[in-house]
């Protein structure tokens, strides 16, 4: 759907462009030309007048052209703020098709503190079968730990009971191979579900938690 | 006999032409395409995301220890990473071994600069629609696949010829 997108916005791009640089071009073409002749009498104490008005009309083109300059990139200006909120409709219109709100789940990943496991991948697990395996690299981790929520998964379920299991794995404390599922069941009716994983460090016992929450 | 052996080289050498033009054709399909994002683990390290090096240019180096051509390749690409990375130059070696332990043992014996992934689900391989070894993908700081070559280059100058355009956003046609 992404490169459907896109290949529309690279189709449509030079055509906005020629639409509206064509009506430009048209209203510079019917100026009159710079040097046009102008209809003076050959007399001395006309001459002066004759001066006058070719320093004028020199100068006047040049703040026709100017004009038109600032005009022609204010349009550019505006087609491109066009093309990014087209570009921003365009995505959350997709969202809405690929993940319609009766039958979206959207699972989200947050990290509190961090001192007991460092995490390296999660994999989701609903209605057992696999949705989602993701690596985490030390900038995403880092992103998780000053706040960040990720969303790790975004699919479609039928309305009823389901169960989420969610494993983890990571370095744990003294930096040993740690590896630790959770579940939770969920009753999935009309309007989006949203479920959260949450690892925060349990400071009496020294360890990690992990804990997954149904946002009713 | 003679007209056997004539026979069977001919075979062999008709097989042979025919898998080279079977696999120049398989890959280029993603010459001038974007560069299917990934996240590998890696024998030494953490884990690394392709789309986190956007702005710098990468070079992917699809590897076997079973080949002594992609361990010729790794020991030039090392050079290259140490002359240009100060640059902004990537390397990414990426294990295509069905014997994870025989991948982890070369890493750990050679230890390259530059890290080297492994690609246990061979996904990221299919992906790139690697077919043969050593397979080397440069990508440019947009991501996009500018060259891609499917035999070894460590001793071509025109090689360094295209890191240095990439470094240098010079983009010539592949």
């Amino acid at each position: 759907m992404n490169k459907i997108t896109h290949s529309m916005l690279r189709a449509f791009w030079p055509l906005m462009l020629a639409s509206l640089a064509g009506p430009s071009l048209a209203a510079e073409a019917a100026q009159p030309p710079p040097n046009a002749p102008t209809d003076q009498p050959a007399t001395a104490p006309a001459a002066p007048a004759v001066t006058d008005a070719a320093s004028g009309a020199t100068a006047a083109p040049a703040t026709d052209a100017g004009a038109a300059t600032r005009s022609l990139d204010e349009q550019i200006q505006g087609l491109k703020k066009d093309v990014v909120d087209l570009n921003k409709d365009l995505f959350v219109l997709e969202e809405e098709l690929l993940f319609p709100a009766n039958t979206q789940v959207a699972v989200f990943v947050s990290m509190d503190v961090g001192d007991f496991f460092a995490l390296d991948s999660i994999t989701l697990k609903i209605d057992n079968h696999e949705v989602s395996n993701y690596l985490y690299t030390p900038r995403e981790v880092s992103a998780l730990l000053k706040g960040g929520v990720q969303r790790l998964y975004v699919g479609n379920l039928k309305a009823g009971e389901h169960e989420l299991v969610a494993f983890f794995n990571g370095k744990g404390p003294h930096e040993r191979d740690y590896r630790r599922a959770a579940n939770i069941r969920f009753e999935k009716g009309v309007g989006a579900k949203y479920l959260e994983l949450k690892i925060t460090d349990h400071q009496r016992a020294q360890q990690p938690e992990f804990e997954l929450k149904d946002w009713d | 006999m003679p007209v056997a052996l004539l026979a069977s080289a001919t075979l062999c050498l008709a097989a042979a032409a025919l898998s080279s033009a079977v696999a120049a054709t398989a890959a280029p399909g993603l010459l001038l395409q974007p560069a299917p994002d990934f996240a590998l683990p890696a024998a030494v390290g953490s884990n690394v995301r392709l789309s986190e090096y956007l702005g710098q240019p990468v070079v992917l180096s699809f590897w076997s220890s079973r080949c002594s051509t992609c361990v010729t390749q790794l020991a030039a690409l090392d050079r290259y990473y140490a002359t240009y990375r100060s640059s902004g130059l990537v390397v990414l070696g990426i294990s295509v071994e069905d014997d994870q332990q025989r991948a982890l043992d070369y890493a750990h014996a050679h230890q390259p600069a530059f890290p080297l992934l492994l690609d246990r689900a061979k996904s990221v391989s299919r992906a790139f629609g690697i077919d043969r070894l050593p397979t080397t993908v440069l990508i440019d700081r947009s991501g996009i696949v500018r060259y891609l070559h499917s035999d070894d280059r460590s001793g071509d100058p025109s090689y360094v010829a295209q890191i240095r355009a990439l470094l240098d956003d010079r983009i010539g046609t592949p």
